[in-house]
Formats: C-alpha cells, sequence, structure tokens
C-alpha cells in the first residue's frame, strides 16, 4: 500500500471508530471513557485529514480553501486516488 | 412460576442503565462486583431481555472497522445455518 493509501485507511479508521463511540455517547451520555478516547481520536482524525489534504488534495468539497480555483474538480477525485 | 423477579424490573432497569452511566472506577462499581449484569440469574423464560450495555474493552481503530465494531462485546460469530 502506499503512503497515500495507507492515510486514507487510517482516515476511515478514525471515522469509524468515532461513529462508534458517538452511537454508544448517544445511551451514555456521562461516560468519562468514551469521552475521553472520543476526544482523543478527534485529535487523531483532523491530523489525519490535515496530513492527506496538505499531500494528496482535499477529501470533501467543503475542504477547499483556495479563493482562485474551486480544487474539487481537480482530477483524480477522492475516490480514483491510490 | 416466580413472579417476584418482575416486581422491580423497572428499578433493575434503571439500575442497570445508572450503572451503566456511573463515573465510578472500576474497583467500587457494581458492574465490577457483579459482572456484567444485574439481571437475575434466573431470569424466567419467554421473557425478552436487552442487557444494557457497559463500558469495556475497546479494539484499536484498524481492528475496530475490521470487526464492524468498536466493542470486543459486541462481536458474535452468528453463522447462517449453524454450524455446519
Amino acid at each position: 500500500m502506499n503512503e497515500k493509501n495507507i492515510l486514507m485507511k487510517k482516515i476511515q479508521q478514525y471515522d469509524f471508530t468515532l461513529k462508534e463511540l458517538n452511537l454508544y455517547l448517544d445511551t451514555h451520555p456521562y461516560c468519562r471513557n468514551a469521552l475521553a478516547m472520543f476526544a482523543k481520536y478527534r485529535k487523531l482524525r483532523e491530523s489525519a485529514v490535515t496530513e492527506y489534504t496538505r499531500k494528496f488534495g482535499i477529501i470533501t468539497p467543503e475542504q477547499n480553501t483556495n479563493l482562485e480555483s474551486w480544487d474539487w474538480i481537480d482530477d483524480p477525485f477522492p475516490w480514483e486516488r491510490s | 412460576m416466580n413472579l417476584n423477579l418482575f416486581d422491580d424490573m423497572e428499578g433493575l432497569i434503571l439500575r442497570e442503565r445508572e450503572n451503566s452511566l456511573a463515573m465510578n472506577t472500576p474497583q467500587n462499581s457494581e458492574v465490577y462486583r457483579h459482572g456484567m449484569s444485574e439481571f437475575p440469574e434466573n431470569a424466567p423464560l419467554a421473557m425478552a431481555y436487552v442487557p444494557f450495555q457497559q463500558w469495556g474493552e475497546t479494539y484499536n481503530p484498524d481492528n475496530a472497522l475490521e470487526c464492524g465494531t468498536l466493542f470486543p462485546n459486541l462481536v458474535f460469530s452468528f453463522r447462517g445455518g449453524g454450524d455446519k
């Protein structure tokens, strides 16, 4: 697996972990263990996304910060990158 | 059949939920002293129970995505058609 794929896989893993914690916290809103874990993986996801975006381009349209061009339509699209 | 078990079913469910919400340290929490569940050992037949999930072991993100859940407690080896 190249760096791009490894990084994308990591983001997907963090996303899944955060979704699982989200569902758990919906019914256990005061569980400090889950809250701490959510905070931890939110940060890890954030830095993984930042790194991916910096190296390989944006993943979702709202990440476009360029005021001169709409980077979202730059080929390849995220699901075509490998 | 002993229906006394149901007299405090509401309390039982409340305690289950409270346990799971408790911010106690593991050593003095109800859950740890009594195991996973407060439901009676000889729960009556033909009644449906949904034990309230308690915090426990978690997978790392890699294994979580692989297993389809963050919680090892929720991994069941369901096999369609049994043990063929």
